[in-house]
């Protein structure tokens, strides 16, 4: 059977926690690389949070929204927000400029027009997404994330929780990083995109986590805790699959379309941040809070005691293809014979010191 | 779950789904959409002179408080705009006048004695008496009004009365907020009637009960035993002090209501006061400049590539899960129009009621939901699909796997929708839309799974599309042939 197909049939025996030995030192210099990019090239904030300058201009040509959105990306001003009002003129909103592109922007503005440059007056203005509103948006973060937490924390455990929270930072810190890298401009809608890479990357990881608790009851006594959560990954690899596929496409026509197809130029960095940030909360529920849960719950008694024991019956009834290696994972993960929910079989052998749990 | 009720359940879930959307759309209800999207107007206002850029951030802090306090306006933008200019700018929603109100209203409130109340200003009948500076020429009145004045000459609500007050007992520093609400007694002349009940500081609770105090010592019915409360220099209320409160005790703050005046909308009204209680004065007066409309800041071109794209990924997505998972793509597919139909008619009810405006944010959340939703039968028919590799038969497998896709389903739902409810509650403007819709979506989302998911699986899994081949629910299974397990398939056991 080709691997493809093994995987339409959820029958792949996949190594992640393994494989992941190699992935986190990705992941980790990438969460070191995007914070020195943070650092050396911070965000380029819209006029929304930073304020700028508003030129106003009658609308003598009467053209269209489009012809100035055009004009003015010839002179590098695509991020400019273009408004025309019910009394004919045009409001054209950028960035704080310099002296020589103010002038040309001026002069773009009323050529567009059709009137004289000295009939378009530039004001400053501030910012509509000020610091009262981040910091209102910071807080709710904060306390999003500490409810979010004792969620967890709650339905499965602190560990997780803890597990949990990584993915996400990992996520949005690289996405952060992604956009201070290639200069994108941060608008508002760029921060609700994050928030979405939030929601996705916690929604994915709590899928993995449910897995993983569902199958620690059923399978606790015979396999270690890394098995545990390979066999759990190995069964909800399709589904992240098909979720993220699912999500990016409509995503990933947004992008293409939004951007090459229209030049829609709004749409655009929004479009990416999603992009970036689904694809990375999917690849670090499995790359990351998984393999971190894994290597910090072998560590746990109960889980060494259950390593041992597991390695010790292999060894005696060599039937399995265990193979030790230094790290605490094995490199060959044991055919599971598929124990779904409920199924009977897996608690035929009297249970150890029961794990808490609802 | 059996043939009968899989099937009732099902349909009932399709009719309040599709006939609830349906009838929206027939009356001929949108969903309202916001500034970025469909444009507002725009309304500038001038502070005086020499206004300091602290004042004007303050000010635009008051009034984005105000406006979302109103709940009629979603997500407006303000900012300050050259020296002493703050532009406001609204989505096109119908009472304008009232947004206007709260944004261009300095909201200062005070408590005065009354010093006697007349037709027309003394300044009129008797032009060479000893008048308060700052008179209108014309009516007479104190303008503008200076809370600390020794003697005011202020207009009633309705213009019919002068009143003649002193300096503020306490002003809206004194108050910690106000809420708006309906009281049997409250109106006018005894009768039902929209109040606000005001909040005091410690400070300012004292204040009161020494004011009342001292207005008690008058005689019942006498001017002077009333307490006028102004409001941008107009008397909104002057309430007598009520028989019978000593002296030497004043009324207790905690019992006091400030009741609307005649007022075509008094809920409004109390609601508008209530807001301005609650955020206080703005720090100065503005003239409104000039209100004019504005268009869209996204661009119609913008949202139509925006929706181009969507229907497109919509088509993608569509044609993968169908090929997927076949006859249960469709089911998937399917279940996406009645999620759509109900997250759709949520948010036209808030529209039309709340004035809830759909902006750019908006209409992210709406997206991102759509993965959600669709993640919910991934989650599911993967269960089954697990089940089924496990050995049990097709249809226990559909029934089996239920429960703990559920329970996947429902904690990951919950986890947005707690974000989702923190954003609403604690971000202001853009969060706020996007915070809404999502949060609509995970609700309608565990709804959508448990009543039309579960039936709609069930009943295919039990048609000839069950097990009829290629695109049936086997054919999703990955399983070839059914003659071997159709055999053994043990009888249907209801769970």
């Amino acid at each position: 059977m080709s691997v493809l197909t093994r995987m339409y049939r959820g029958e792949t025996h996949f190594d992640f926690v393994g494989i992941s030995k190699k992935t986190l030192i990705v992941s980790a210099a990438l969460v070191v690389l995007s914070l020195l990019m943070l650092l050396v090239r911070p965000l380029n904030l819209s006029i929304d949070f930073t304020g700028g300058v508003i030129v106003t201009v009658e609308n003598e040509a009467d053209v269209d929204i489009t012809v100035i959105r055009s004009s003015l990306a010839d002179i590098g001003q695509a991020g400019a927000r273009v408004q025309l009002t019910g009394e004919g003129f045009i409001l054209i909103q950028t960035e704080a400029l310099d002296a020589a592109s103010q002038d040309e922007l001026v002069q773009t503005a009323g050529g567009v027009a059709g009137v004289e440059v000295n009939e378009v007056t530039i004001d400053a203005v501030g910012p509509t997404f000020g610091a009262e509103v981040t910091r209102a948006a910071i807080q709710a973060l904060v306390v999003f994330l500490f409810v979010v937490a004792l969620f967890i924390t709650w339905r499965f455990e602190w560990k997780m929780a803890v597990a949990a929270l990584a993915a996400l930072f990992h996520d949005l810190i690289i996405t952060a990083g992604f956009f201070a890298l290639a200069g994108f401009i941060v608008t508002p809608a760029t921060v609700i995109a994050l928030l979405t890479i939030l929601g996705y990357s916690l929604y994915d990881t709590v899928v993995v986590f449910d897995k993983v608790n569902e199958n620690v009851e059923l399978m606790h006594d015979r396999y270690t805790y890394t098995e545990i959560v390979n066999t759990s990954m190995n069964q909800v690899l399709m589904r992240s699959i098909n979720t993220s596929l699912t999500s990016l496409l409509p995503v990933g026509s947004l992008l293409f379309v939004g951007s090459f197809a229209f030049g829609a130029h709004t749409l655009r960095e929004f479009a990416l941040a999603l992009f970036i940030g689904i694809a990375i909360g999917t690849f670090s529920s499995i790359f990351v809070a998984a393999p971190l849960l894994a290597t910090w719950k072998e560590r746990e008694e109960d889980w060494v005691v259950a390593r041992k024991r597991a390695m010790r019956r292999r060894s005696g009834d060599g039937s399995a293809v265990i193979v030790e290696n230094a790290s605490a994972a094995p490199t060959v993960v044991p055919a599971m014979p598929s124990a779904p929910t409920g199924a009977s079989g897996a608690a035929a052998r009297a249970p150890r010191k029961r794990k808490k749990r609802r | 779950m059996n043939r009968k009720k899989a099937l009732l359940t099902l349909l009932i879930t399709l009719a309040i789904a599709w006939g609830s959307i349906g009838a929206m759309l027939l009356a001929g209800w949108a969903p309202k959409l916001g500034l970025d999207l469909q444009g507002g107007f725009a309304v500038v206002l001038v502070g005086p002179e020499g206004t300091d850029a602290d004042t004007l951030d303050t000010a635009v802090e008051i009034m984005r408080r105000r406006i979302e306090e109103l709940g009629s306006v979603q997500e407006p933008e303000i900012s300050v705009q050259g020296e002493r200019s703050i532009v406001v700018q609204l989505p096109g929603v119908d009472d304008r006048e009232r947004a206007l109100e709260a944004v261009g209203t300095t909201g200062e409130m005070s408590f005065r004695p009354v010093f006697g109340l007349v037709q027309v200003s003394p300044a009129l009948t008797d032009p060479d008496g000893d008048h308060p500076e700052n008179l209108d020429p014309v009516t007479g009145l104190s303008d503008p009004d200076d809370v600390h004045a020794t003697i005011a000459y202020l207009p009633s609500e309705d213009g019919s009365f002068v009143y003649i007050v002193g300096p503020a007992f306490l002003t809206g520093a004194d108050m910690k907020g106000g809420r708006a609400q309906f009281s049997g007694t409250g109106g006018l002349g005894g009768a039902g009637g929209w109040v606000v009940v005001p909040e005091f500081t410690d400070d300012g609770g004292e204040k009161f009960r020494l004011a009342t105090g001292e207005l008690a010592i008058y005689q019942v019915g006498s001017p002077q035993r009333r307490l006028a409360i102004v409001v941008d220099g107009v008397v909104g209320s002057a309430p007598e002090v009520a028989a019978g409160v000593s002296p030497d005790e004043g009324l207790d703050p905690n019992q006091v209501v400030i009741t609307i005046g005649s007022s075509d909308n008094p809920q409004a009204e109390s609601e508008d006061l209530a807001a301005i209680l609650n955020y206080g004065a703005l720090p100065t007066t503005f003239e409104r400049e000039r209100v004019e409309s504005v268009s869209a800041s996204l661009g119609a071109d913008s949202l139509k590539a925006g929706l181009i794209a969507g229907l497109i990924g919509l088509a993608l997505v569509m044609v993968y899960m169908i090929v997927y998972y076949r006859i249960l793509g469709v089911v998937a597919m399917l279940g996406l129009t009645v999620f759509g139909s109900f997250l759709v008619g949520a948010l036209i009810l808030l529209g039309e009621f709340q004035g809830t405006t759909l902006t750019l944010a908006g209409v992210t959340g709406v997206v991102v939901s759509i993965g959600i939703t669709l993640d919910s039968y991934i989650v599911y028919f993967e269960r089954v699909k697990e089940e089924s590799h496990a050995g049990r038969p097709l249809r226990p497998s559909i029934d089996h796997a239920y429960p703990g896709a559920f329970s996947t389903i429902l904690k990951g739902d919950t986890v947005t929708f707690l974000a989702a409810i923190l954003l609403w509650l604690l971000a202001v403007g853009p969060v706020k839309g996007f915070a809404l819709t999502l949060g609509i979506a995970t609700v309608v989302d565990v709804f959508v799974s448990y009543y039309y998911t579960r039936p709609g699986t069930w009943l295919v899994a039990h048609s000839a599309l069950g097990d009829g081949g290629w695109f049936s629910v086997r054919g999703a299974m990955g399983k070839k042939s059914s003659q071997a397990s159709t055999s053994v398939e043990p009888v249907e056991v209801t769970s």
